[in-house]
């Protein structure tokens, strides 16, 4: 059973009069099963409190744990190894690396973590995700849709803790946005992962397990 | 290295243009050493060909055989393994009407210069008013057995044989014993040419004693000529690092986002690197390659009057300064990937 915690978590940017606080004491637990919501106006911290859940940042007060190991006591190798294979990410663009195509994109994986390619693993998740006739297509190539989808199966493939989504839904229409949202709450149950999406829209709160709410840094459950 | 093969798989047109600039300035950059190396041999090869360590001159000669005379009492003191040079500059004929401007260099044939002088044909015969000529000569036409006929003077010089590598200051070399040159320059020696350095208490005064690479360094025009191609060639491989810099510079300012996410993914900073240092390598080498093909071809097809030399020493040594210039021209953009923030691209 995975978990993710925030213990009193602040992250303060700059100093003096520039002083920023963008997230204010979070308490936050997520568990495996669950896709939660993160919403919140543009400026209110979704993204610092995505990026410190992925280890891309440190908070200025607090703890981030991840399956109860503490991330800032871990080396920035350590962290980078954590991403690789703890955690997936799917955000608004640039997830697919223009240049490889969509099998291509899950060799890197294989590369950088030193395996040979799983070919079933990968036809099975491209399968369930309806992508397995894009194999030799480059993103360029691809529908908004399509690109979401492949990034999800790519963040899948490491067999990941936890996704974290920033806007996965922004470049899309309100069609395809349910569908992908979907596909991550199927996934969230049937995988039992734990699926943090960071979104501004709203339309999508009644498909989440819990929704958070953050305004000027500070966090409450609305849902 | 799977993401910088693909990405240059994929980018061909992109990739393509930075060889094609790589390879057009390394062929220069291999043209250039070509034509410093054949004009420097063109001015020393005869000397390198002594295999000696040092020349005695007259002091006030500035280094220069042609000005250095060296008195019998000065030839006498100095120790008598030396071989004694007399040099002479002027034009020779052949009787059915060929011209050659020449060195003509008088030695002895016990000399120890004269015994390692290598011969591709005929035979190393210096008596009686023969010579022994550069195998320049056989390429402008000349044959063993012809006559030099010299130049204001009465003076016939048969050629008995042909060696390689003997252009003294640009001008093909023709060895003659001192009584063959005596009448020509009154049997003056300009300088005695030694195996082994000297020890200073054994040069006399009014004579001063030079090492073979700095006696090549006074040759006329030759260090101006040799200065005037590194510096050319210095250029160069600024250059070659100023390109290799921008191009790479520019391709990673356009997938920083993409590198910025592969971070956030995982990706570490050390492979991102690794990949564009492999990637410079792959660009350099290939444009290295053709360039050296291409200089090959070229150094074979110009006329034999242009003095280039491509050897495998020059080529070793531009092929990994380029290489190098490549890499070092990596550092800049490389700094951007280790610079580049996940948290920035992902926060906007």
């Amino acid at each position: 059973m995975s978990n993710l915690i925030f213990e009193s978590v602040t992250k303060v940017f700059g100093e003096g009069s520039s002083k920023y606080v963008a997230l204010e004491n979070i308490n936050f637990k997520a568990e495996s099963g669950q896709l939660i919501l993160v919403v919140g106006p543009s400026g209110s911290g979704k993204t610092t409190f995505l990026t410190i859940a992925g280890g891309l940042q440190t908070p200025t007060e607090g703890d981030v744990k991840i399956n109860d190991s503490t991330i800032k006591s871990l080396s920035e190798k350590q962290q980078t190894k954590l991403r690789l294979e703890k955690i997936g990410f799917v955000l608004q663009s640039y997830n697919l690396v223009p240049f490889l195509t969509v099998e291509e994109q899950f060799k890197l994986v294989d590369k950088l973590k030193k395996q040979n390619l799983t070919e079933q693993k990968m036809h099975e998740l491209l399968s369930d995700l309806g992508l397995l006739e894009l194999l030799k297509k480059y993103p360029n190539q691809l529908s908004g849709g399509q690109k979401q989808r492949v990034a999800i199966a790519r963040a899948l493939y490491t067999d990941p803790d936890y996704i974290l989504a920033d806007e996965p839904t922004a470049a899309l229409d309100t069609d395809r946005s349910m569908k992908v949202i979907e596909l991550l709450r199927d996934l969230a149950h049937k995988r039992n992962k734990i699926i943090i999406v960071v979104t501004h829209d709203l339309r999508l709160k009644n498909t989440a397990d819990k929704v958070y709410q953050i305004i000027d840094g500070k966090m409450q459950m609305i849902n | 290295m799977f993401l910088a093969i693909k990405e240059m798989l994929h980018e061909k047109l992109r990739y393509s243009l930075i060889v094609a600039l790589i390879f057009l300035v390394s062929y220069l950059l291999i043209i250039l050493t070509g034509l410093a190396t054949g004009l420097a041999n063109l001015n020393k090869a005869a000397i390198n060909e002594w295999d000696a360590s040092s020349i005695v001159l007259n002091s006030d000669s500035e280094g220069r055989l042609q000005q250095s005379f060296l008195s019998q009492d000065e030839v006498a003191s100095l120790p008598n393994n030396g071989t004694r040079i007399s040099q002479y500059s002027t034009l020779v004929k052949s009787e059915n009407g060929l011209k050659e401007n020449t060195q003509l260099v008088g030695l002895d044939s016990k000399s120890f210069i004269f015994k390692k002088l290598k011969i591709t044909s005929g035979s190393k015969n210096i008596r009686n008013n023969a010579g022994v000529v550069s195998d320049k000569f056989k390429s402008d036409g000349f044959q063993i057995g012809d006559h030099l006929l010299v130049a204001n003077s009465s003076l016939r010089i048969k050629i008995t044989g042909f060696t390689p590598r003997a252009t003294l200051s640009a001008l093909p070399v023709v060895y003659i014993s001192p009584d063959t040159i005596q009448p020509l320059n009154k049997g003056v020696t300009n300088a005695v040419v030694f195996r082994n350095k000297l020890k200073n208490s054994k040069i006399p005064k009014g004579t001063n004693q030079l090492s073979i690479s700095s006696f090549i360094k006074k040759l006329p025009g030759y260090s101006a000529q040799q200065l005037t191609f590194d510096f050319m060639i210095a250029f160069l491989y600024i250059i070659i690092l100023i390109v290799i810099s921008i191009f790479l510079y520019i391709l990673t300012v356009q997938k920083l986002p993409n590198l910025g996410v592969l971070k956030a993914q995982g990706v570490s900073t050390q492979y991102l690197i690794l990949s564009t240092l492999f990637q410079s390598f792959i660009i350099s080498v290939i444009g290295v390659i053709i360039a050296i093909i291409l200089g090959e071809i070229t150094a074979i097809t110009l006329p034999s009057e242009v003095p280039i030399v491509i050897d495998k020493s020059n080529i070793i040594v531009t092929g990994i300064g380029i290489i190098i210039m490549s890499l070092l021209g990596a550092l800049i953009p490389i700094r951007q990937i280790a610079k580049v923030d996940p948290y920035k691209i992902i926060g906007g």
